[in-house]
């Protein structure tokens, strides 16, 4: 089957110009030079060669390469966002040690009907899909795999938030929820519309396609900083690279992954 | 088709979340007072389940704020108050 590979656009918005692009390169995972970009409003000004005020919207247009077909979300895309806030469970004392031995049965008609309780009082319409039902036992590493839910509907960018700031929030909330109802931390993953998910894959390729680039000039590469859990997915994604590693450098907000060449 | 016309109940969320969370749920009390351009709500708990609904670090509380932010319409304020 032929695949269509339609241009794909979308609008950020930042303080700068500068900004805007770099917001972009993260979310899309691109760098910065690769993007196609028009500037769609631009309201900055700068009072008495002082103060910035307002803001520049561009509109990033990318072409979606083959070898990273937009694909619906997978459950193995969000497996690895599984310990993405594994710190969470410190919450509630003596709960973390239960949490990893199993799911309860009663998970995922639990975990559904709190998503749509909380929908509704926020006013969203909206449904929740089951993407992966999870509680498989890992045989080497004795990790549960998580349920991952996918919640779709429109207009639901308000409920991921800038960075997916909001949808971890959310995710926390329905995670606490669940503790206290099931007394155990419950190995759950929540999505909004395969956000997580297309993170997943583009900072996947992202790391293969810098990892090409650290291959051929023997150069060190430096990605821009990213949080903890999306540094994880690019050390995961590199680990078993013959010729580079990955180690993390810089402190909190600023720290961020290098692709290093083995030979050098 | 048609759809039914939806808005955000920022007290009913709250009331719902402190709830599920609280070992008192009928010691839940939420107040909602509406100002010109910011809503301030209130919520009271049992003193012993403060700490389910503020968190390590306010963990919990300034999640509840982010999901308030988000239901509301943009050009309006949100303060939660916990007492």
């Amino acid at each position: 089957m032929e695949k269509r590979l339609a241009k794909q656009s979308a609008e950020f918005t930042a303080k700068t110009l500068e900004e805007a692009l770099k917001q972009a390169s993260q979310e899309l995972g691109l760098p910065t030079e690769a993007l196609e970009y028009e500037v769609v409003r631009d309201t900055t000004r700068t009072i008495l060669g002082l103060v910035r005020r307002g803001e520049v919207t561009v509109r990033v247009m990318w072409q979606p390469s083959p070898a990273e077909p937009a694909s619906p979300p997978t459950g193995a895309a969000l497996s690895a966002l599984a310990m993405e806030e594994e710190e969470e469970a410190e919450e509630i004392p003596g709960l973390a040690q239960k949490a990893v031995t199993h799911n309860p049965p009663e998970l995922e008609e639990t975990a559904t009907e709190v998503i749509s309780t909380l929908l509704d009082k926020m006013g969203l319409y909206a449904a929740v899909e089951v993407v992966a039902p999870g509680g498989k036992v890992d045989s080497l590493s004795n990790e549960v795999s998580p349920l991952c839910l996918n919640i779709i509907g429109d207009d639901l960018g308000m409920l991921i938030g800038r960075r997916g700031e909001t949808l971890r929030n959310f995710q926390f909330i329905v995670r606490l929820i669940l503790s206290r109802r099931l007394g155990v931390w419950p190995n759950i993953v929540v999505d909004v519309e395969g956000y997580k998910a297309k993170r997943v894959q583009a900072l996947q390729a992202l790391a293969r396609r810098m990892a090409d680039q650290v291959r051929q000039t023997k150069q060190m590469v430096v990605l821009e900083p990213m949080p903890a859990h999306e540094r994880r997915i690019v050390h995961l994604a590199l680990r078993d690279d013959p010729d580079v590693y990955t180690e993390s450098t810089g402190e909190g907000e600023n720290r961020k992954v290098q692709i290093i060449p083995k030979s050098a | 088709m048609l759809r039914e016309e939806r808005r955000a109940n920022l007290r009913d969320l709250v009331a719902y979340i402190a709830q599920e969370l609280v070992d008192r749920p009928e010691e839940v009390r939420v107040t909602q007072v509406r100002g010109t351009q910011a809503t301030i709500i209130r919520l009271r708990v049992a003193p012993a389940d403060k700490g389910w609904v503020i968190g390590r670090k306010g963990r919990v509380a300034n999640a509840i704020r982010s999901l308030l932010r988000a239901a509301a319409p943009s050009n309006r304020h949100i303060v939660l108050e916990i007492l």
